[in-house]
């Protein structure tokens, strides 16, 4: 049977979503802040995005070395931490895609195009937030605390928006275009 | 349950116009902002502690500690107040998302996001402060907080800088929407009570 969006059953079902969505992104939460996890996963998937940053840099007539996370000039020199790395955006995103009730296949095919997109973002704002600390050291700070970290979510979140209009089961109604 | 073609070119470009003029409302405004979370939080953390000691005020763009109890002339932690607050400026990136976001409506669902926002905030203010009290005072912490509460008190903060920051404005929109999709889907079902 099909549901009316603003029925009862469309409205048990949204308050059920953010209770799933509340809850995956505690147990994602919890996972990478465990010791052995940041060490064995975030830690060397950090590193990676710093060296994939500095060959991008270099390859941009940037001059970058790299030491585990850390990207360094002689003019400036950044350390890639948690919330740099893109992973906030993809518990965000894998949470809400993990809630959304569609078919399997196709959570597993939106979590892994989701990351892949989220973090050609990350790598964007990394590259560019080097830059802006090279160029415009000034603008440093408010860029890579307010701008760019807001707009990853963004992106995220209208990913995970396209996403869902496209996995919506059968049965649950189309609304309106935003 | 979401668009069914997902988010419009129209409807991304209206987000991207919010987020840039809600990014300069948020820079005019964040000082005022961070004068009005410091009382709020005091408010909250000496209603929750006794005795009631702390004393939080905003200076500098950051958010600073005093307690009365602590020995004069003792360094103040001045905890940096934007990374509270600044997802606000996605909160009203999201709502211009919604189709007619300037309807009257959807600015008082926005208004009324924001104060729920600001309830987070505060909440996050009081884990923050009481995360430093647990683990950044040396031995004044270890005397007055356990093993269980250090882990609460900063594990709940960091979940926060981590997930919950942005997760908030999130939930908080997908919450609202769905409460005026919700209205506008019971407004068609009158209509159509009344027309039958």
């Amino acid at each position: 049977m099909r549901r009316e969006a603003g029925s009862p059953a469309s409205r048990r079902e949204s308050l059920a979503f953010l209770a799933r969505f509340g809850v995956l992104l505690v147990l994602f939460y919890v996972a990478i802040a465990l010791r052995p996890v940041d060490a064995a996963v975030v830690v060397p998937f950090t590193a990676a995005i710093a060296r994939v940053s500095g060959a991008v840099l270099n390859a941009l007539g940037e001059p970058a070395a790299v030491a585990g996370t850390e990207i360094r000039s002689p003019a400036f020199a950044v350390q890639i931490e948690n919330g740099c790395n893109g992973l906030e955006t993809v518990l965000l995103f894998g949470a809400a895609v993990l809630a959304f009730p569609a078919p399997w296949k196709r959570r597993l095919a939106g979590l892994v195009l989701g990351f892949a997109a989220i973090e050609l973002v990350n790598l964007l704002r990394v590259v560019s937030l080097f830059w802006i600390g090279v160029h415009r050291p000034a603008l440093f700070s408010a860029s890579h605390t307010v701008l760019w970290q807001s707009l990853v979510v963004l992106f995220g979140v209208l990913l995970f928006l396209s996403w869902a209009a496209r996995a919506r089961p059968a049965g649950l109604p189309a609304e309106r275009r935003p | 349950m979401t668009g069914g073609a997902g988010p419009g070119r129209a409807a991304v470009l209206r987000a991207l116009a919010a987020f840039v003029l809600a990014l300069a409302f948020w820079f005019g405004f964040r000082a005022p902002y961070e004068r009005l979370l410091a009382p709020a939080t005091e408010a909250v953390l000496r209603a929750t502690e006794r005795p009631a000691v702390t004393r939080l005020s905003a200076e500098g763009g950051e958010i600073l500690v005093e307690r009365s109890d602590f020995p004069a002339g003792s360094p103040r932690p001045g905890l940096p107040a934007a990374d509270l607050h600044f997802n606000f400026v996605l909160l009203a990136a999201l709502f211009a998302l919604d189709p007619r976001p300037l309807e009257g409506s959807r600015v008082a669902a926005l208004l009324l996001a924001s104060l729920v926002l600001f309830g987070v905030h505060v909440a996050a203010l009081a884990f923050q402060v009481r995360s430093v009290y647990a683990t950044a005072l040396g031995p004044w912490s270890a005397a007055h907080y356990g093993a269980a509460s250090r882990n609460f008190w900063s594990g709940g903060f960091h979940f926060y800088e981590v997930a919950g920051r942005f997760a908030a404005p999130f939930a908080i929109w997908w919450a609202l929407r769905r409460g005026e999709e919700d209205r506008v889907g019971d407004d068609r079902k009158r209509k159509r009570k009344r027309e039958s």
